[in-house]
Formats: C-alpha cells, sequence, structure tokens
C-alpha cells in the first residue's frame, strides 16, 4: 500500500478507482491466436455493464450513447440492445460479425461514461467465444485486465479450460494474475 | 459531467480530532513517565491485548454477535451485489455473513481489506430492496476500505490505558518511587487518568461519527446513487412510514374526518427526531446529491 492509498484511508477519502481503458485493446491483436490456434470461434457478440443511476446527467449520458450506437450501426452495421438486468446495471450488448467493430464500439461507449465521469461505475465488458460451450472473455476496467470465464452450468464453471486458456494467452493478453478476483457472471446475458 | 468533490470540512473536522487525540495521549504519557510509571510494562500489555483484538477481530465479531458466514451457493444474489460493488470499488471481495435477527443492521469488520467480514442480518435483507442494499453494502465495504476497523484501533489504544489505568491502579499500589508521595502520586495519575479517559472517549466518539460520514460518502461514490442511501437509511429509522403509498384522492377524503392527518405516525417520528445524527447522516447525503446533480 502506498503512501497515497494510506493517506486516502487516513482521511477517510472516498476515491473509487478510474477506469483503465488503454489494455482493451489488447483483444483485437489475440482474436486470431483464440480462433487460429485454440480453436475459439468469436460469437459476434460483445456487451459492456455498468451501473445505472438515478440522476438528470446519466439519462443524458445515456442518450449520448444511444446517439452514438444509433450512428455506428449505421456505418459499420453493429446491431445494439440496452437492456437492465437484476442487478439494475445496465448491459449494452453489441452484435457484429466484424470483431474489430465490436471491440471499437465497446471502447467507444466506455470512452464516453469515463469522459461523464461516470467510468468509476462501469463494471466490465465481456466477448463471447464458441468452443463446446460459450467462452466469456471479461475485462475488468478497474484492473486493467481480461480473465477467462467458462460457465458450464447454473453455477458450475470449468476451471481447468480457464487456467489452460491463462497460460496459453498470458503472453498476448493482459490477464488478471490473482485468480481470486476472476469473478463470474452468472446467468450472463448472451 | 458528473464531479465527485472532496468534503475538506469533514476531512478537516478529522484531522482536528485525531491531532486533538494525539495531543492528549502524548500529554498523558509525558505525564506517565513523569510520575515514573513504569509504563513499559503497561503499554506493552495493553499492545498485545489491543494487539490480539485487532488480529482477530473478524473472528471475535462473528462470534459475539453470532454470525454465520455464508458461502455462494447460499447467497448467491447477496455475493454477487457485493462482487460487483467490490469490483467497481478496487476493494478485493470480503467474507460475508447473515446474522439471524428481526433488526436492520449491517457491520463490517476484520483488520484489513483483505481479511474483512461484512455481515447483515435477515431484517436488513427483508426490509430492503436491491438497491437500497446494495447502498447500505457500499457503506461498509467504505469502512473496509477507509480501515476504520484499524484506525480506531489505533485510536483507542491509550484511551484504554488509561481505562485500566482508573480501574486497576489501587490494587497495584501505585508506580514505585518515592514511598511518602506514593499515595498522593496515585491520586493525581487517577484523576488525570479519568480526564483522559473521558477526555478521549468523546474525541473518539467525534472521530467514529466522522467515519460513518466519510462511509456515507464512500457509498455514494460506489453506487453513484446517494438517494439510495438514504431511503435505506430511512427505512430502516422507520421514518419511511411518513412517506405514505396511499392514493391522495383516497386519504384526502378520510383525513377531512381526522384532525391529525392519518398518513403521519407520530410516534415513530418523534422518537427519530431525537436521534439527529439520523438526520444529519440524511442532510450530509442529500448535499451529495446536490453536488453531483446540480
Amino acid at each position: 500500500m502506498g503512501f497515497r492509498d494510506m493517506l486516502n484511508s487516513v482521511l477517510g477519502r472516498s476515491k473509487v478507482p478510474e477506469a483503465k481503458t488503454d489494455r482493451l485493446f489488447a483483444m483485437s491483436t489475440a482474436v486470431i491466436t483464440l480462433e487460429m490456434n485454440l480453436n475459439l470461434k468469436p460469437s459476434a457478440v460483445a456487451g459492456i455493464c455498468f451501473k445505472s443511476m438515478d440522476m438528470s446527467k446519466y439519462q443524458n449520458t445515456k442518450e449520448e450513447i444511444e446517439q452514438l450506437l444509433r450512428f455506428s450501426s449505421k456505418e459499420t452495421g453493429t446491431e445494439y440492445e440496452i437492456q437492465k438486468d437484476e442487478y439494475n446495471f445496465l448491459w449494452a450488448i453489441l452484435k457484429d460479425k466484424d470483431f474489430e467493430d465490436l471491440v471499437t464500439n465497446i471502447h467507444m461507449i466506455s470512452q464516453t461514461l469515463i469522459e461523464q465521469n461516470f467510468g468509476e461505475q462501469i463494471l466490465c465488458a465481456v466477448y463471447r467465444f464458441e468452443s463446446n460451450g460459450p467462452v466469456y472473455w471479461i475485462y475488468n476496467f478497474k484492473q486493467g485486465n481480461y480473465y477467462p470465464f467458462v460457465p458450464t452450468g447454473k453455477s458450475k464453471r470449468d476451471n481447468s479450460m480457464e487456467l489452460r486458456l491463462k497460460s496459453l494467452m498470458e503472453k498476448e493478453l493482459p490477464i488478471e494474475k490473482e485468480v481470486g478476483k476472476w469473478y463470474p457472471l452468472w446467468g450472463m446475458p448472451f | 459531467m458528473v464531479e465527485w468533490k472532496k468534503d475538506i470540512g469533514l476531512e478537516g473536522r478529522m484531522i482536528l480530532t485525531m491531532f486533538l487525540l494525539a495531543a492528549v495521549y502524548l500529554a498523558f504519557l509525558v505525564f506517565l513517565a513523569s510520575m515514573g510509571a513504569p509504563q513499559i510494562f503497561i503499554l506493552l500489555f495493553i499492545a498485545l491485548f489491543m494487539g490480539a483484538q485487532y488480529y482477530y477481530s473478524d473472528k471475535l465479531v462473528l462470534m459475539t454477535m453470532n454470525a454465520r458466514v455464508v458461502s455462494e451457493s447460499e447467497e448467491p444474489k447477496f455475493h454477487e451485489t457485493i462482487t460487483r460493488l467490490c469490483v467497481i470499488a478496487g476493494l478485493p471481495k470480503p467474507k460475508l455473513a447473515i446474522v439471524d435477527s428481526s433488526v436492520p443492521n449491517a457491520f463490517a469488520t476484520g483488520r484489513g481489506p483483505k481479511n474483512a467480514v461484512v455481515a447483515v442480518t435477515t431484517g436488513l435483507m427483508r426490509k430492503l430492496d436491491q438497491r437500497e442494499l446494495e447502498a447500505v453494502l457500499a457503506h461498509e465495504l467504505s469502512h473496509v476500505k477507509n480501515r476504520d476497523m484499524a484506525i480506531l484501533t489505533i485510536a483507542s489504544f491509550i484511551s484504554t490505558l488509561a481505562f485500566y489505568i482508573v480501574r486497576y491502579s489501587f490494587y497495584f499500589g501505585g508506580f514505585g518511587g518515592n514511598r511518602k508521595n506514593s499515595n498522593n502520586g496515585l491520586v493525581v495519575v487517577w484523576i488525570v487518568s479519568i480526564l483522559v479517559w473521558i477526555i478521549s472517549f468523546l474525541l473518539i466518539r467525534a472521530l467514529s461519527r466522522y467515519r460513518e460520514f466519510a462511509a456515507d460518502r464512500g457509498s455514494a461514490a460506489i453506487t453513484g446513487n446517494p438517494v439510495n442511501l438514504i431511503s435505506a437509511l430511512r427505512k430502516i429509522s422507520g421514518t419511511m412510514e411518513n412517506v405514505p403509498t396511499e392514493d391522495l384522492r383516497k386519504v384526502e377524503g378520510m383525513n377531512a374526518f381526522f384532525i391529525i392527518p392519518a398518513a403521519v405516525s407520530g410516534s415513530v417520528m418523534n422518537l427519530i427526531s431525537t436521534h439527529p445524527s439520523m438526520d444529519k447522516r440524511i442532510a450530509a447525503l442529500e448535499k451529495i446529491q446536490r453536488e453531483i446533480e446540480l
């Protein structure tokens, strides 16, 4: 723990870490290895999850995002959908055959949220791949890292597959080193 | 664009309180030294005692509160809610516990973020909806993040020393030194210790209240919704009774026959108004809401 964190603790400052987007793009190159070498096919769907808030400024930001999504759906043909889950978090779900467009749109949404100072409330971005079942790569904005999530049932996950993916992709993707932070997202909306 | 402001006033009061506490403690130690007290031993003893209390705080509190640690399969929704808040707050996920009690309440303990336990009562889970529960959990996580357990343990360290001197100094029969003066000296030590204990008790209480305000701010920053904590606090304290759900037209007709409007249940309100901290906490949260929205 650094001095700054210590000071923030002692003064009870309510600092929430900011979202890091710089390593989000690592997925656009990693996707080639995932597809070619590991036989994981991108499912042409991705999503970003963020907290919903009841304030007018947030409504404006949400509308701005929808406007941008509408625009990009005309430009690149990315389909989008915004829905709320049972924990009151919003999901922007994107569908596009072109993987690069998914990454760009996810980045665009996170950037818009960050610019309006809602970046702190971004939960994660998720890319879905296909193996025998779904394989998800989850990007944690607070850590700036990816981690694999392979659900095999309602609340079971395939740890050996996930650890294999980690060891194989470590060189190409920034992967969360602490396995304890590989939080699952059960009941993924896509 | 939303702007999260720092509460300079709150931080200032917190620093002042900690500074005063340190000054009182320092003066007390100097005084004890001048009385020739074998303070090294007393300090060591208290340090050991409080160290153990601090180190085992999570287990101790869970035991005394009768809290049961729950697994993910037992309480999936509770776990998922706290996981998401931890991801947003950049904290490791704490252990979760449930206390079987109808009184709505929640607490956090443990010596640091890596050993933290967050517990809620069954009453809280029943009474609050998802958003409110989330706000209360974010408040507890802010306590963990701000290391309030550690800070209050350190803050009460010498206060505990004073307390022990007040209680046990007569058994030990003074602090050696000159035999002739030892009885007089003992009385002086005793009185000074009582004073130190009272002053530090008040200061620690003040500090702990400030930490509550800070945790409320933290909850607002994590959830982005100060209102959710406001409505949770209102529900927990019972003031929510005053926000009626009956249709106005229906109530209006009835109220014409009453001298006191039917929707106000007076007794609960009176009890709460004698409890200023709840009003102050809500006022502080309302201020945050204005800061970020207006």
